[in-house]
């Protein structure tokens, strides 16, 4: 029992209380979103086997489609074939599809086997700790980012504008793929639609 | 010796905090509970467009608004339902309004909707956003706002808003946020 024993102890009380007060005010805002135009920065995350990746390793030659996606959410579950489909209609074209789980909820065994049975054969990536959503300011599955060869950001936002096939008016991430393969600029760079939150760690 | 009863005391102290936060809340909440006599409405969804949705946001108010958007699909929102259904009692009509704008499909409208809102015992009036393109939906509620729910607005009598949420709901804080505005 010594003096550092006191001031041990008067240091936990200090953190408890200093978490006790922040868990009570405690803030969900997700980071901003890179503007329109930015360059995103380089990144390494693991697929669903644990292999890591770089953005650079998986990007196509004519860009890359980052889709954050999830398990449990109907409306990420809504758009499985039309990611699916995205990504085998746009691989000839130079244009990778990568999807990324940033649901603290759900592991990469079970993104692994979620893709399985979903028949997802594009590379899902995990990203546990939310370091590339956050770096993207992502805050909802689905919600997808479509970089130019060179990582800059060409679009953000929702696939299309409905979770129904049947009502599909607006397709706004092949638009902005079809429009950069065509060498225009992207008419409509941000697209908004409801989704589920991700949870993040 | 000294030193160790210090150390006991500031256990103590450390015991105390634990334990008075919960306390604070259980208290909060008993004292605000009111007898449940009435018995649970079936709950009638009504269809919102944008035009309605902007309208609703931004009409002349006598009392703050809070607004959930939400759906039964999202886990985060049933999760969080059952503390709205409380901030509702303790709350409205007397110092607040609330509605709740469901963005399921318009084919649930009669079905799975308000079914889970009898379930809840949810009584405060319902919308279900009935559109093609949500975007403009979505804009016009906050700019900021990227679509994930649940979310959650709290508008003052002018028609600002002065809480949101994005994901579930800090319950506590959305409730000294109405009470801010109640003492105003």
């Amino acid at each position: 029992m010594t003096k550092r024993t006191v001031s041990i102890v008067l240091a936990a009380l200090f953190v408890i209380t200093a978490a006790v007060i922040a868990g009570s005010g405690r803030s969900n805002e997700v980071p901003a979103p890179p503007a329109i135009g930015a360059t995103v920065d380089e990144f390494t995350l693991p697929d669903v086997n644990g292999q890591e990746h770089t953005l650079k390793s998986l990007k196509g030659k004519n860009g890359t489609v980052l889709i954050f996606i999830a398990v449990q959410c109907p409306v990420s579950n809504a758009y499985n074939d039309r990611m699916e489909k995205l990504a085998e209609d746009y691989k000839d074209k130079g244009i990778a599809v990568i999807g990324i789980n940033a649901n603290s909820s759900e592991d990469a065994a079970t993104v692994k086997a979620h893709a399985a049975e979903k028949h997802l054969t594009f590379t899902i990536l995990k990203d546990a700790g939310n370091k590339v959503a956050d770096k993207l300011g992502a805050a909802r599955t689905p919600e997808a980012y479509f970089l130019d060869a060179n990582n800059k950001l060409l679009y953000h936002g929702r696939i299309d504008n409905s979770q129904n096939p049947d009502a599909i008016e607006s397709k706004d991430l092949r638009n902005a793929l079809d429009s950069s393969l065509a060498g225009k600029p992207v008419e409509k760079p941000e697209a908004k639609a409801f989704g589920c939150s991700i949870k993040r760690a | 010796m000294r030193v160790s009863r210090l150390t006991l005391v500031v256990a103590f102290i450390v015991l105390l905090i634990y334990l008075t936060v919960p306390a604070q809340e259980t208290v909060r909440t008993v004292r605000r509970a009111k007898p449940t006599t009435a018995p649970a409405m079936p709950t009638n969804v009504e269809p919102i467009d944008t035009a309605g949705l902007k309208d609703l946001i931004s009409k002349p108010k006598d009392k703050p608004l809070l607004v959930n958007f939400w759906a039964t699909y999202c886990d985060p929102c049933r999760d969080e339902f059952p503390d709205l259904v409380k901030v509702d009692s303790d709350f409205r009509p007397k110092s607040l309004d609330f509605v709740t704008v469901s963005l399921d499909d318009v084919t649930d409208i009669k079905t799975t909707v308000p079914k889970f809102l009898a379930q809840m015992k949810a009584t405060m009036p319902a919308y279900l956003l009935n559109v093609t393109d949500p975007e403009p939906a979505i804009n016009a509620v906050d700019p900021k706002w990227q679509g994930d729910l649940p979310a959650t607005f709290l508008y003052n009598a002018k028609g600002e808003i002065v809480f949101k949420a994005f994901g579930r709901v800090n319950t506590a804080a959305l409730r000294e946020a109405i009470e801010r505005l109640a003492k105003n």
